[in-house]
């Protein structure tokens, strides 16, 4: 009772967008795909989404592979947004819906019901190409979702949204999430991720790097952080001196330390004891999924290394 | 190639989604309300041609100082230069005055007041009695009424020198007998010539017809599907159907848009024929006789048949095309190998008709690309055998199959490559790697 990629390859030409890769999502649960641009993020979604089909392995979804599902099994949000401009936005959700098999008057019901809690009824009537870019934003979001999926499969659905928007959006998934939906998305941003996801996976390269709940990722370095401070020595000089810690982050409230896999964590608490100043803080927590991201893929770096075949590049 | 089994009722909504959107754009509505009105012109235009040149009247005044002419001459004058319809009406081309002698000075006058626009003068000779003629006019010497009424006087003449050799009017009008008979003297009368002239329109007519279809539909396809992939809404759309329901929705779609602005433009066309007789009638007194002379339902059935399946065969082909670009700007260019094919089946039939039964056009009618054109104009204007139609029409289905398969694959690929120029290469590449 799963959505499962097991093993699976896809060769672009001479790009290797995807090398054997396997993921499990469980029904319910909210899954983020981390990655840097390139790493086959969008890929992996279309694989599922029956829209390519993989050169080797295999994609089910509770035991029944993905060529046999019906087609509005699946709620896509793709990363590349567009609509038909000319067309209005009720015609175009309702398009969209029938396409899925909802009858057109349910489908202008559920419309409806969705501008108004997006807080965009009026523009109902409006063409596509009338309305701002974050608004497009959430007519596509509707789209995606207005045949009530099973699963969702979002393409970097908070990217380009002002706070209000991406706060609406989140609220709508959470609510889809308690209706019992599955919701797979990919992101560039690790906040989102932590606030929202049960189960992540990082991909670099075509391969999943680390996978599992978000707290098994953040262990998933052995490394620990430690937070302290003390009163009257901010530059806590000799936190850096201290075997197997290394200096992360300085703030205002305190300074973040690394603890190398075996070594433990109390040693600090012991020489910030030792050291003579009144311990204000000592917090002892996993890394950041930010960090973690580092250490698997080694860069945060965002820079572009398409999937497509190198001359039909953008 | 899934999605055989569920072509509709996707195919259906996305066929409808076209259409609706293609009829309400403004370039639609503007463009077949023009097109229709100037089809409805043009059907009008011979009334117009016979209305205008019935209005040039040319008015003749005859003055005839010569003693013992015939009495019957003006009525000979005026039936040779008005045509069989002796009628002085206001719509012959000539209005003749015949004035009693001696009022030349008068006539001057009046011809130099433009009361009228030529002055025949006709006098005896003194010493042959022959009857000499003097025509004043400006109208150009080498113009139609002064070289048809230079022509109509020769008659005048001989008559006058039968009647003054004693032969009788009477004698003079006389009724003769004439046959015209074909060569071989059977009894199967000649194709007329208005006939198989109206037959060789009809079929060229028809031919340009299908040609501007496919062009111009063909294009609103490969237009459609490019919007889609410069919009990205195609990226929707792929998770919603199948390339197999986008394409035979944007093909049906986009035809039946098609289909609308000829009918429409069909509809003016027809209206003006059919109108051509009463207005003929209402202008100028005479009818024009039935429209439509060369249409037989064979030659429909087969228009309706080669018109349909054409425009599905360019179709698809523009709709695959159309997918290999990025922006709408580009459709131009990249579905130009295809314009030029239409435009040699499109010359073939040109020349074919005028050696409508010769062995290449016979080869060549059968070939699915150029068979829309060529069968056309065997049907309407030559001999076909059913057997080659028959086979023309299967050829043109398999190819019909042959080209959604392949359009289907092309499109199904093409639809996710975006860059600024695909190759056939990659195209190939995707199609294999695609499902």
């Amino acid at each position: 009772m799963a959505l499962i990629i097991d093993s699976v390859s896809k060769r672009f030409g001479d790009v290797q967008a995807l090398d054997g890769i396997s993921l499990e999502v469980k029904p319910g649960e909210v899954f983020g795909f981390l990655g840097a641009n390139g790493a086959g993020k969008t890929t992996a979604m279309r694989l599922v989404l029956d829209i390519l089909r993989p050169d080797c392995g295999s994609i089910t979804w509770n035991g029944t592979p993905n060529t046999e599902l019906p087609r509005e099994t699946w709620g896509y949000l793709p990363e590349e947004r567009g609509l038909y401009a000319k067309m209005n936005v009720l015609e175009q959700l309702v398009f969209f819906a029938k396409l899925h098999g909802v009858k057109g008057k349910v489908a202008e019901r559920e419309a409806r019901d969705w501008l108004t809690r997006f807080r965009i009824p009026e523009y109902a009537d409006r063409r596509a190409e009338q309305l701002s870019k974050g608004n497009q934003q959430k007519i596509q979001f509707i789209a995606a979702i207005i045949h009530d999926p099973q699963i969702l499969l979002m393409d970097e659905p908070f990217t380009g949204l002002d706070p209000v928007n991406a706060s609406l959006l989140k609220e709508a998934f959470l609510e889809m999430k308690n209706q019992g939906k599955t919701i797979v998305f990919s992101t560039h941003q690790m906040e989102t991720v932590e606030e929202l996801c049960e189960s992540i996976a990082i991909l670099d390269r075509g391969r999943v790097v680390v996978g599992g709940s978000v707290r098994d990722v953040r262990r998933s370095t052995g490394r620990q952080m430690v937070r302290v401070a003390v009163e009257g020595d901010p530059e806590m000089a000799w936190l850096g001196a201290l075997n197997g810690v290394t200096v992360t982050r300085r703030v205002q409230d305190y300074t973040e330390a690394e603890v190398s896999p075996g070594q433990d964590p109390g040693l600090i608490l012991q020489a910030a004891l030792d050291s003579g100043h009144k311990v204000r803080h000592f917090e002892l927590t996993d890394p950041s999924l930010e960090q973690v991201f580092i250490e698997h893929v080694g860069h945060l770096d965002t820079s572009e290394r398409t999937l497509a075949p190198k001359a039909a590049r953008k | 190639m899934s999605g055989w089994r569920t072509l509709f009722p996707n195919a259906w909504y996305i066929a409808v989604r076209e259409y609706r959107g293609r009829v309400r754009t403004r370039s639609f509505i503007v463009g077949t309300a023009l097109l229709a009105l100037v089809a409805f012109a043009a059907t009008q235009l011979p009334v117009l041609i016979d209305y205008t040149s019935s209005t040039s009247q040319t008015r003749l005044v005859v003055l005839a100082q010569a003693p013992g002419m015939p009495a019957d001459s003006l009525t000979l004058l005026s039936s040779q230069l008005n045509g069989q319809s002796t009628d002085q009406s206001a719509h012959a081309a000539y209005a003749i005055t015949w004035l009693a002698p001696g009022d030349e000075a008068a006539a001057q006058k009046d011809l130099e007041a433009a009361k009228f626009d030529a002055l025949l003068l006709i006098v005896r000779d003194a010493t042959t009695q022959d009857l000499t003629f003097t025509l004043r006019t400006d109208s150009p010497a080498d113009g139609r009424s002064v070289s048809q009424i230079t022509g109509a006087l020769p008659s005048l003449e001989i008559e006058d020198r039968l009647f003054r050799a004693g032969t009788s009017t009477d004698a003079l009008r006389a009724p003769f007998s004439l046959t015209v008979a074909p060569v071989s003297g059977s009894s199967q009368p000649a194709k007329d010539l208005s006939q198989e002239v109206s037959s060789s329109l009809l079929s060229t007519g028809l031919i340009v017809l299908i040609f501007m279809a496919i062009i111009t539909y063909g294009v609103w396809v490969a237009m459609s599907v490019a919007e889609e992939k410069g919009s990205r809404v195609m990226e929707l759309m792929l998770n919603a159907t199948t390339p197999i329901q986008m394409l035979a929705g944007k093909v049906i779609g986009n035809g039946a848009a098609g289909l609308t602005q000829y009918g429409l433009i069909l509809g003016a066309v027809c209206g003006g024929l059919i109108a051509q007789d009463p207005i003929h009638k209402a202008l100028l007194g005479t009818g024009t006789g039935t429209p439509f002379g060369g249409l037989s339902p064979s030659v429909l059935i087969a228009f309706a048949v080669f018109f349909v399946l054409g425009f599905l065969l360019y179709s698809l082909l523009y709709a695959a095309l159309g997918s290999l670009v990025s922006r709408q700007e580009d459709v131009q260019s990249a579905t130009s190998p295809l314009m030029m094919l239409i435009m040699v089946g499109y010359f073939m039939s040109v020349f074919a008709l005028q050696s409508i039964d010769d062995a290449w056009v016979r080869i060549a009618s059968l070939v699915p690309f150029f068979s829309p054109y060529l069968m056309l104009a065997r049907v309407s204007t030559g001999h076909v055998e059913i057997w080659e139609l028959a086979l023309a029409v299967l050829l043109l289905i398999a190819a019909i199959a042959v080209a959604l398969f392949l359009a289907a694959r092309i499109y199904s690929a093409g639809v996710l490559l975006y860059g600024q120029r695909v190759g056939l290469r990659q195209v190939f590449r995707a199609a294999r790697v695609s499902r």
